[in-house]
């Protein structure tokens, strides 16, 4: 059983950090099945890290992002999936702020299953993706943390283990690193590192992300624990009392459960919780997640081993 | 997979094309004198009583043997200047004036964020007395930067004046006019350079600055010392040229300083008495009046800055030329120029939204005045003024912007007219709301004087900069931050104001 499961994007940071959760499990999808993910996620905040001091902000209120996730997986081949992911995304505060709304980044990415050891307890699994993401829209990027994203360009490169037993118990530990183009902004100047600059374009740091996931797979059903890290490598922190800024060094730690059943073989439904533990530049947030997936097959059925 | 391969090396590229890390900032080169405007030591001064009022003792004369050890001794300084002092001599040989308003840019930018609130709901307030603690002195909000600029180039422009005074009276040349053993790093010129005017402006900006920014004082220590030895590694002025000009700029700037701390700005923040300012207002019919909208309720930023002293006009000039009163709330007028946001707050354009934000300059950055300093600082750069012609276009601006603050202040504080998020709550905003009244729009005075005066400076640039203006003042409308009205009459009002700083300009013995 080899079905793809998606847990996406969890709003840890302040708005967002951007880079797509989601092609980071253990798991492919046969060659011309294609899984298609509805995903309803709400992540909220009203605590925040300014830099490492952890507060609250009157004038913000109650942070709250939303998020309708449509993504594809689709199997080129057994070893070669495509990814395609595109979020609509929605924020609100009780500050007088206008909260915004749109369609955010395209993500791709392509996974790759060089490597399977098979014994009779279990297989032990490696894989890499590389994946790109453009932004669709023009949307604000300088009014974090209301902003729906950075509006940067990222490229994306992760490596993934996965040992699974025929029992159903897994384990994956994967690690990536998206690498994020300039922004430019509204204004031609900004204030980075505590120096004035005189530009529009934004330098957005760079991020590493980790996870070490332990999970039960049957082929009706997946549940699965987690905990995860993102940390950008470079950035400033927010001033005090002032605004978060796309150049942010936004660090967090956040760990979260998931399960998800098939209603019949095609049709899934699935749920999850996240919760950021600690954090540098971004929100206490909980998001909670629900979204459904349809599994089916493109063209004629080719191989009839596909697991 | 062909396909496969294609898309990776599509993620790779992309990839290599996120990862070019550097922004690119723009240098200014020094440029050629092109006037020694050698009738400038007679300029009409702000607050220096003549341009002999802070004495400069006679230099060596070129050919005694005290100068020509100065010279032996540049010799030997510019025949061992580092890549980095050579560096150094071309970032301050550019344009030194210009280079201080970057400085003080910068700061204002820095300061400009307000203190947060306490546990109990109270705000602290900056101490100047103790300006390194939290809250840090100054919260430099744009009334606070406007008069920074407005002191800064006073200053800059007064020490220059005399400066010029005496680099004619003595008439000492730079030392590569005395030696062909002194290739000079940035163009020659004809200026007596006894005192050195760069010596002049460090010493000027420095001590404003530092009065100004008292936290800062070590960093422009550090910039005045290096702006100084700049021009002994660029090998343009002698150590004499230096200490003389220093001293100068030193004095001159202690006449501003002393100015300063009498322009009432010490009792702007004069929280004790806003509820009679309330009370006048109450007397008067306005019923209706301002509160904070930040939460917890915010002391009004600066509810006395209309009482600080104009630099082109006086007290009563001020009252006579404020602005007639707004529409009252409730009234058609008003449910007019309200309506107008409620709808732009539905549908607010992308166009829209870029143009609020661009002219937003709130927390964390320069304010409105250090946009209209940039602006002139472009235009001064483009035409490549001289020190002292920048000093006076950087002073007849920046003392118009700070008038225009005052007569902005005074008008929001005397009408007390509620923000229109405060009238009605669904009027949600692309920036923060300002903590201080609506009506008129300071950043339409601020706007409005700068490019006025700037239009008079360089007037083929008269059409762009009133567009700016303009702009600058309707992003207000965009941002939902202020009423059509508000903006509009900040915009005659700051031309207004304008009008006083070009009649001096006119005056002042440069034309």
């Amino acid at each position: 059983m080899r079905n793809k499961y998606l847990l996406f994007w969890c709003l840890v940071s302040l708005a967002c950090t951007a880079n797509g959760q989601s092609p980071n499990d253990g798991l492919m999808m046969p060659k011309k099945q294609l899984c298609i993910l509805a995903q309803y996620a709400n992540g909220s905040w009203t605590e925040y890290w300014e830099g490492e001091n952890k507060r609250e902000n009157s004038n913000l209120g109650k942070f709250v992002a939303q998020s309708y996730m449509l993504m594809g997986n689709y199997g080129l081949s057994k070893r070669w999936n495509l990814i395609l992911g595109v979020p609509y995304i929605q924020t609100k505060s009780d500050s007088y702020l206008k909260g915004q709304q749109g369609i955010q980044d395209l993500s791709l990415w392509v996974k790759y299953h060089p490597l399977e050891w098979s014994t009779n307890k279990g297989a032990l699994n490696i894989m890499t993706t590389g994946g790109v993401s453009t932004p669709l829209t023009n949307y604000v990027n300088d009014l974090l943390p209301l902003s729906i994203g950075l509006r940067s360009r990222t490229a994306s490169l992760r490596g993934i283990f996965n040992y699974t037993f025929n029992f159903g118990l897994y384990t994956t530990i994967q690690g990536g690193h998206t690498w994020r183009s300039h922004t430019h902004i509204d204004r031609d100047s900004y204030i980075f590192n505590n120096q004035l600059v005189y530009s529009d374009e934004v330098r957005v740091p760079n991020v590493a992300d980790g996870s070490l996931r332990i999970g039960f797979i049957k082929p009706r059903f997946q549940t699965e624990i987690w905990i995860e890290k993102n940390a950008c490598f470079s950035g400033d922190d927010i001033r005090y009392n002032d605004a978060p800024f796309p150049t942010n060094k936004m660090i967090a730690t956040a760990a979260g459960f998931m399960a998800k059943g098939f209603i019949t073989k095609q049709f899934a439904l699935q749920a999850s919780i996240s919760q950021v533990l600690s954090g540098r530049n971004v929100g206490l947030a909980t998001t909670y997640a629900a979204g459904c997936t349809y599994f089916f097959t493109v063209g004629k059925k080719a191989d009839a081993n596909a697991q | 997979m062909k396909n496969t391969s294609t898309l990776l090396a599509f993620a790779m590229l992309i990839g290599l094309v996120a990862c070019d890390k550097t922004i690119d900032s723009a240098t200014t080169l020094p440029y050629p004198e092109t006037s020694l405007e050698s009738n400038a030591g007679n300029w009409k001064t702000y607050q220096l009583v003549s341009n002999t009022e802070i004495p400069v003792p006679a230099p060596e004369a070129a050919n005694s043997a005290a100068y020509l050890a100065e010279l032996d001794e540049l010799k030997n300084i510019v025949a061992n200047t580092t890549e980095a002092q050579k560096e150094a001599a071309i970032f301050w040989g550019g344009n030194g004036v210009a280079r201080w308003h970057e400085i003080a840019r910068n700061l204002a930018a820095q300061y400009n964020v307000p203190p947060n609130y306490n546990a109990d709901g109270t705000y602290p307030a900056p101490d100047p007395a103790n300006p390194t603690a939290y809250p840090r002195f100054p919260f430099a909000n744009p009334p606070y930067a406007s008069r920074a600029f407005a002191l800064l180039a006073v200053a800059q422009y007064d020490a220059l004046v005399a400066a010029w005074h005496y680099k004619f009276q003595y008439n000492r040349l730079a030392p590569y006019r005395y030696t062909a053993e002194i290739n000079p790093l940035i163009p020659e010129n004809d200026l007596p350079s006894y005192p050195s005017e760069d010596a002049v402006v460090a010493a000027a900006s420095r001590e404003v600055l530092k009065f100004l920014f008292p936290g800062e004082k070590p960093l422009l220590d550090e910039y005045s010392t290096e702006h100084k030895s700049s021009r002994l590694w660029a090998g343009a002025n002698v150590p004499s040229d230096l200490a003389a000009g220093d001293s100068l700029g030193r004095l001159v700037a202690a006449k501003i300083i002393a100015y300063a701390k009498t322009d009432r700005m010490g009792q702007a923040n004069n929280q004790a008495g806003v509820q009679s300012l309330r009370d006048d207002a109450t007397a008067r019919g306005i019923t209706q009046q301002w509160h904070s909208l930040d939460l917890p309720a915010r002391p009004p930023m600066l509810p006395f800055f209309g009482n600080v002293k104009p630099w082109n006009f006086n007290d009563s000039t001020k009252v006579a030329i404020r602005p007639s009163a707004p529409p009252a709330v409730g009234s058609d007028a008003f449910n007019t120029a309200l309506k107008e946001l409620q709808d732009l707050a539905k549908n607010r354009t992308r166009k829209q939204w870029e143009i609020a934000s661009y002219w937003a300059d709130g927390v964390g950055t320069y304010t409105p005045p250090g946009h209209w300093n940039r602006t002139a600082s472009e235009l001064i750069l483009e035409k490549e003024l001289n020190e002292i012609r920048s000093a006076r276009a950087f002073a007849l601006v920046a003392t118009a912007i700070q008038d225009a603050g005052i007569t902005c202040w005074d008008t929001k504080y005397y009408y007390l007219l509620p923000r229109p998020t405060e009238v009605d709550r669904t009027v949600t905003t692309s920036t923060g709301i300002p903590n201080f009244p609506a009506y008129t729009s300071g950043h339409s005075s601020f706007s409005s004087a700068g490019a006025e005066v700037l239009a008079y400076l360089f007037p083929d640039h008269t059409s762009e900069l009133i567009a700016l203006a303009k702009e600058a003042s309707e992003s207000r409308i965009y941002g939902c931050i202020h009423y059509r009205f508000d903006c509009e009459v900040g915009l005659e009002s700051g031309k207004k104001v304008a009008e006083f700083a070009i009649e001096r300009g006119r005056n002042d013995g440069s034309e």
